[in-house]
């Protein structure tokens, strides 16, 4: 069993080491000006490819990857020679800093040809003071400094070289030089490391919507699961039971049909019945600063989509299971033996028809996904569904992975968690 | 007291009692020239409607507004209006025009340009503190001035100034006085002041990231900005302006506004639900949400007649548009009044093939072309295309009545032989290449006088070379030198003048297709007060109050 | 009464049995399959609703009396009347010609550009291109077995553990919108469940006497792969084949609805309820109301046909 597990858990890394892959190839063949969309359309091809530097995106495509996989700070640590150290402002802003040689954090700036350092002392205060003693000569001539900069990149600056570098500088914008930045590289920890990047979308670090978005799409899901489960197992009872009656057939038809409208289409008309007709509920999600369950109003109609689109799938698989129970040879005999009919039903059959439902359903994680990306978009509800179309549309890469990722963690993770429970659940089956 | 009156307010007052003028031009034209509205309004025997009484009105309370909350760094970067209508309510504009296109002055105190129209004197507000402490000084009109002008911000106010004024023709006075030395004349100066990027920014603590440094002069503080999730705002107690009951604004404690996607029909939802106030639709066209709101009793609409208009541009160094044959035979196939009343459902004016809005004040009435694909046809041919042409239009899918503008036109341009593939692409995608794909159908904002909207779309730079918003890269020499001159033009009839000549070009040989000029609406919840529509859909929170 | 009813089915079946045992060719097991799908009621239904689509795009133009992209702009945003039988959209386009050449472009056409279009629907080649890379990588993964099948096996796990919805968005939000791309994503999709299927049917005939003798034979690996155990293993394949056809119309929608179907004014059905969503709340729910039934229908129809048929086989087993 242990041995199962640990297989079915490098399985699962192994999975998402290939998907992760995979998304950075799809992205990466996708057309699409990642510069021209973030700063507009005016940009020179100057700006653009400094842009492009400093978003680490002029690396080739597996330094990409695997500085999003691992992270960068290591590499820059080797470059510029100090520790680096990731802090988190009052105001919620990620910094990296250098750990200086007294234990206070340092970064530098480069303004015209001088070196300034910024000393953070006691986490308020900034020192700001020239720090030209930094420059190493090269062989070239010129002199050249790795060192962090203000926005969270490795930088080397040279001074005196002959190439021209387009260079922010506060309060007068872009400007040409023919010092400063010549290589950027952009900090961050590594997804291994629990660090998904800068959203290009936003800016910000994706973790920081990210799991707001979750937590919402699993307060939905999650809903949606209790709702659907104890109501499709037992109604799906009721059709096996009886294989063939009237109410197996009205359960199983009316099951699989709602199991194949579109959850955009009864999540339409729901709104237009119950929230523009008979103005029961609302029919949009809005939550601001609120969590879902503080609005559970709000709820209601996208958790109805969700179990209407559910139900009937679960219903199928009990029915077929436990009608596969009614045959067999022991719900027969007990029958035979003149044990009362529901005492059969619920000390036999039940417990041995549940056990295949209940890790289907687990497999179908995966296609409750869908059905939660659809549901979120129809009702403006603020999951990560919502999420990743968003960023799936701007090309986000960070915002896409860290999605993906997600996602398939779980969904194999249900799978697998599936699997143990089966064998839990069922004594026979042994996995080896 | 005494008041220093340009020369030229003398010009117009007799012209408006010529009724050569009506009142609103007058008083535009004079508040441009450095009158305050009152006195341009005695003027013009009118007395402005005072606002609503003091004991109305009710402090505190919240509203939230549906809009999206975009990545935002440097204001003057901007290419939406909704970050604006987000960070106007906590940095603010120099001047202010107002619905009825009348500019004031705002962090401005006055305005005094020169006869010839090129040195304008700005005097600097005082007393006016930005909301971290700083004095507002002469050196933020100068900082912001320079940041617009520096080429590489890329701020869309560089191809509005950049005509008219470098960084060395800005002159520092005093701390309260700014001078402009500019090298044409230029009659716009104000207005483009109030140019949605133009937020002013403190020169102390602004380092290309206004979210980082939220320092403005506005009435709100920026309490929490969370880009695609929510942007809150909350009241600022010592805020200059004082509202109808004596205190200082602004009346609401706090703003939320809420980031629920880029689908409307979610919103339509929370507004008849009463989960949101208001819908921002300064980003997005609104017919839908109005024809879906407008018979709600908890909602109220404030219509408003605009110069926003939908263009269908084409390359005019690009094949097949190159010939203007080409591009005269497109325009044809434009069955108008379908268009208005299928992609915008009537809820606007018709166009003319030419980016002046019956609206604007230099407006010179031109005659409407007739959908006529049989003359397109025999255009075509002429320009040797005589089985027709494929051609490809590109139009960003958000933009719903856009969509079916190039629904309808694909259908109506089919007799003329043009055979035309819509290439649907996200909003953003579109904004990527609006200037680079051939032909293509882009959205343009509400601008309150026609010269602002032909300097920045259809002029070149300096040397020659298309200016960064002339999206069709058609220059037009003859063209170009009218606008000059139109530039510095101040009676309104000789700005008509040569009104009629630039609209006879543009028609006749220009780059753009324009079918319709559409309405838009401010859309709220009936418990909000003090809402007035404004033609670009800017918010003017500090003056909404709620009742209940 | 439920138990007459099934043993008088029973009997029915076993008729069937006995008929079936004895060896047919060519009209005679047409004509089984045709009694196997009439005894089930569910696929005989599934079977009318199938072929009433079917019929209706392939008669597309002489059934309906306007062209799916003639514009009224007098009529827009109808309700059902006798001159348009379903209503006409927000373009004053009649919904049922729409309807019909939207049937067309699922079932017989597929639009490669505004220009080549070729015979079959983009749903069908969707799940065609997924049958032949899915039975591609199940016939070899099942008949070589071994560290092939290992590493197939594996990389098809991976890909089935993604999300199917994400792997549609970041496909087409990647490569655009337009029919090719939507069957890549079909195809893509579709792909690693076809290879599980195919791989165990392969596992058990590859046993078989025939596969034995095609190999004593010294027949090529791809003709005992597509020649002998391929067309052994039809049956089940045909039956998920219709599945994936409903899953592939399901997908086609959603991406439709998310803004990711085909350009317009494409009558695709997902894009049609789209935008008629945009005019439910202005009083007009027909626009996106009768596309949202013609999917529903078209998957229910394709979901009764191949659930009846699986049943009917498995007792003619």
């Amino acid at each position: 069993m242990a041995k199962f597990i640990i297989r079915r858990f490098f399985l699962l890394v192994l999975t998402m080491l290939l998907v992760s892959i995979a998304v950075f190839l799809i992205v990466e063949s996708s057309p699409g000006n990642i510069a021209k969309n973030v700063l507009g359309a005016f940009i020179t091809p100057e700006q653009e490819a400094s842009f492009l530097a400093q978003q680490g995106l002029d690396k080739p495509l597996f330094q990409r990857y695997w500085f999003w996989l691992v992270g960068s700070d290591r590499v820059a640590e080797r470059k510029c020679g100090f520790e680096l150290e990731r802090i988190e402002t009052a105001s919620g802003f990620q910094e990296w800093w250098v750990k200086g040689e007294n234990g206070s954090l340092m970064r530098w700036n480069l303004e015209g040809e001088d070196l300034f350092v910024y000393i953070r002392k006691d986490n308020v205060t900034i020192e700001k003071r020239k720090d030209n003693e930094r420059w190493v000569k090269a062989g070239d001539g010129s002199s050249i400094f790795w060192g962090i900069d203000r926005n969270n990149h490795a930088v080397l600056w040279v001074k005196g070289a002959s190439s021209e570098v387009w260079n922010f500088v506060v309060g007068t914008g872009w400007i040409k030089s023919t010092g400063g930045p010549q290589s950027y590289i952009p900090l961050k920890k590594g997804f291994l490391r629990g660090d998904f990047g800068v959203s290009l979308r936003t800016g910000r670090p994706v973790e920081k919507s990210l799991f707001i978005r979750l937590r919402n799409s699993v307060v939905l899901a999650g809903i949606a699961f209790v709702v659907v489960m104890p109501f499709a197992l037992l109604l799906g009872m009721v059709a096996g039971i009886n294989e063939g009656s009237f109410q197996d057939r009205f359960l199983s038809i009316a099951g699989m049909i709602f199991s194949v409208i579109p959850e955009f289409a009864t999540g339409i008309f729901l709104i237009l019945i119950m929230a523009h007709w008979l103005e029961l509920v609302p029919g949009a999600s809005v939550f601001g600063e609120k969590a879902p369950w503080q609005r559970p109003d709000m709820l209601i109609l996208p958790v109805l989509t969700l179990t209407l689109i559910e139900l009937g799938y679960v219903l199928r698989i009990t029915r077929a299971s436990m009608a596969e129970v009614m045959r067999s040879a022991y719900i027969r005999t007990a029958f035979l033996k003149g044990l009362p009919f529901w005492k059969v039903i619920f000390r036999h059959a039940a417990k041995n028809a549940l056990i295949a439902p209940i890790t289907v359903i687990m497999l179908h994680v995966n296609w409750l996904m869908g059905g939660i990306v659809i549901v979120e978009v129809v009702f403006g509800y603020p999951g990560l569904g919502q999420y990743l179309l968003d960023s799936a549309l701007y090309k986000d890469v960070n915002a896409i992975e860290a999605g993906t990722m997600i996602m398939v963690l779980l969904a194999v993770g249900t799978q697998l968690f599936a699997d143990v429970l089966y064998t839990f659940l069922n004594p026979r089956i042994r996995y080896s | 007291m005494t008041l220093k009156i340009h020369p030229a307010v003398n010009d117009l007052k007799s012209d408006y009692d010529k009724g050569k003028m009506s009142r609103r031009e007058f008083i535009r034209f004079a508040t441009l020239l450095g009158l305050s509205a009152t006195a341009a309004g005695q003027m013009a025997g009118f007395a402005f409607p005072t606002t609503a009484s003091a004991g109305a009105i009710k402090r505190g309370g919240k509203i939230r507004i549906a809009a999206p909350v975009h990545k935002v760094t440097h204001p003057a970067q901007f290419s939406w209006i909704c970050p604006s209508n987000q960070l106007r309510q906590v940095a603010e504009y120099m001047s202010y025009t107002d619905e009825n296109n009348i500019t004031h002055p705002y962090l401005l105190e006055s305005w005094q340009p020169s006869a010839d129209l090129k040195t304008w004197t700005l005097n600097v507000r005082k007393g006016i503190k930005f909301n971290n402490g700083d004095d507002f000084t002469a050196d933020d009109v100068i900082f912001t001035f320079k940041q617009w002008l520096d080429k590489n911000v890329g701020s869309s106010m560089l191809g509005m100034l950049e005509g008219y004024l470098d960084a060395n023709g800005i002159e520092k006075v005093s701390d309260s006085k700014v001078v402009l030395h500019l090298k044409t004349a230029e009659i716009g100066v104000p207005e483009h002041l109030f140019h949605y990027p133009a937020l002013v920014l403190n020169h102390k603590t602004f380092e290309g990231d206004f979210i980082k440094a939220p320092h403005g002069t506005g009435p709100y503080l920026l309490k929490e900005f969370v880009e695609g999730e929510r942007c809150v705002l909350v009241r600022r107690n010592d805020y200059r302006i004082k509202g109808a009951d004596g205190k200082s604004l602004p009346y609401l404690d706090t703003v939320e506004f809420v980031d629920m996607g880029t689908e409307t029909a979610p919103m339509i939802a929370a507004m008849q639900s009463g989960e949101i106030d208001m819908i921002d639709q300064g980003d997005m066209s609104g017919p839908e949400v109005y024809q879906a709101l407008k018979g709600n009793p908890k909602v109220q609409i404030y219509p408003v007649a605009t110069n926003q208009t939908r263009v269908l541009r084409m390359r005019a160094d690009m094949k097949p548009w190159s010939d203007n044959r080409v591009r005269q035979a497109l325009k044809l196939c434009q069955n108008r009044e379908k268009i208005l009343a299928l992609a915008y459902f009537g809820e606007g004016m018709i166009g003319q093939d030419v980016h002046v809005s019956p609206k604007h004040p230099e407006y010179c009435p031109i005659e409407t072309p007739k959908y006529d694909p049989e003359k397109a046809k025999k255009l075509l041919a002429e320009a040797g295309y005589p089985n027709g042409v494929d051609v490809n239009v590109a139009v960003g899918s958000g933009w719903k009545e856009i969509v079916r503008y190039a629904e309808i036109l694909k259908e109506d341009a089919l007799p003329a032989g043009f055979r035309i593939n819509i290439q649907t692409m996200p909003n953003s995608q579109y904004w990527e290449k609006w200037t680079e794909v051939d032909l293509g159908i882009t959205t343009w904002a509400h601008r309150p006088l026609g010269t602002m909207v032909l300097n920045l779309g259809y002029t070149s730079d300096s040397k020659g070379a298309p200016a960064p918003w002339n999206e069709s890269k058609w220059v037009d020499k003859e063209f170009s030198e009218l606008i000059t001159k139109a530039n510095g033009t101040l009676d309104v009839e000789e700005r008509r003048k040569i009104f009629c000549q630039l609209e006879k070009i543009q028609q006749e040989r220009g780059s753009a297709a324009i079918a319709f000029w559409i309405n838009v609406w401010t859309i709220a919840s009936k418990r909000v007060q003090g809402i007035v529509s404004h033609p670009s859909l800017y918010l003017k929170l500090e003056d909404f109050w709620v009742n209940a | 009464m439920d138990n007459t009813k099934s043993t008088s089915k029973k009997n029915q079946n076993s008729n069937l049995d006995q008929n079936i045992d004895v060896p047919k060719k060519g009209k005679g097991r047409f004509r089984d399959t045709l009694k196997i799908l009439f005894s089930s009621k569910a696929a005989t239904i599934g079977l009318i609703l199938v072929l009433f689509w079917v019929f209706v795009a392939l008669l597309a133009p002489y059934i309906t009396s306007y062209s799916p992209m003639e514009q009224d702009w007098k009529a827009p945003n109808k309700g059902p009347s006798i001159a348009h039988p379903l209503g006409t959209d927000e373009l004053g386009r009649d919904i049922w010609s729409r309807l019909a050449y939207g049937a067309r472009i699922v079932l017989i056409v597929m639009p490669i550009s505004e220009k080549l279009w070729i015979p079959g629907g983009t749903a069908i080649w969707g799940v065609i291109a997924a049958l032949f890379c899915g039975a591609s990588l199940g016939l070899i993964s099942g008949y070589k077995g071994g560290w092939a099948d290992e590493i197939i096996m594996r990389l098809l796990d991976a890909m089935m553990s993604i999300p199917v919805i994400l792997l549609y968005l970041i496909i087409v939000a990647a490569l655009g919108a337009s029919a090719v791309n939507v069957v890549i994503a079909i195809a893509i999709v579709g792909t690693p469940g076809v290879a599980r299927l195919v791989r165990s049917l392969t596992l058990d005939i590859r046993t078989r006497d025939y596969v034995r003798a095609a190999e004593t034979r010294g027949e090529t690996l791809l003709y005992i792969l597509f020649m002998e155990i391929l067309p052994n293993a039809k049956g089940p394949i045909i039956i998920d084949a219709m599945l994936r056809v409903g899953y592939a119309i399901f997908a086609m929608g959603t991406l439709g609805f998310l803004g990711l179907g085909m350009p317009p004014p494409s009558p695709d059905w997902g894009s049609m309820v789209a935008k008629g969503r945009e005019f439910i709340l202005i009083g007009n729910p027909w626009a996106s109301l009768w596309p949202s039934l013609a999917i529903a229908s078209l998957v229910v129809g394709l979901n009764l046909l191949a659930d009846g048929l699986r049943e009917e086989s498995m007792r003619y087993q």
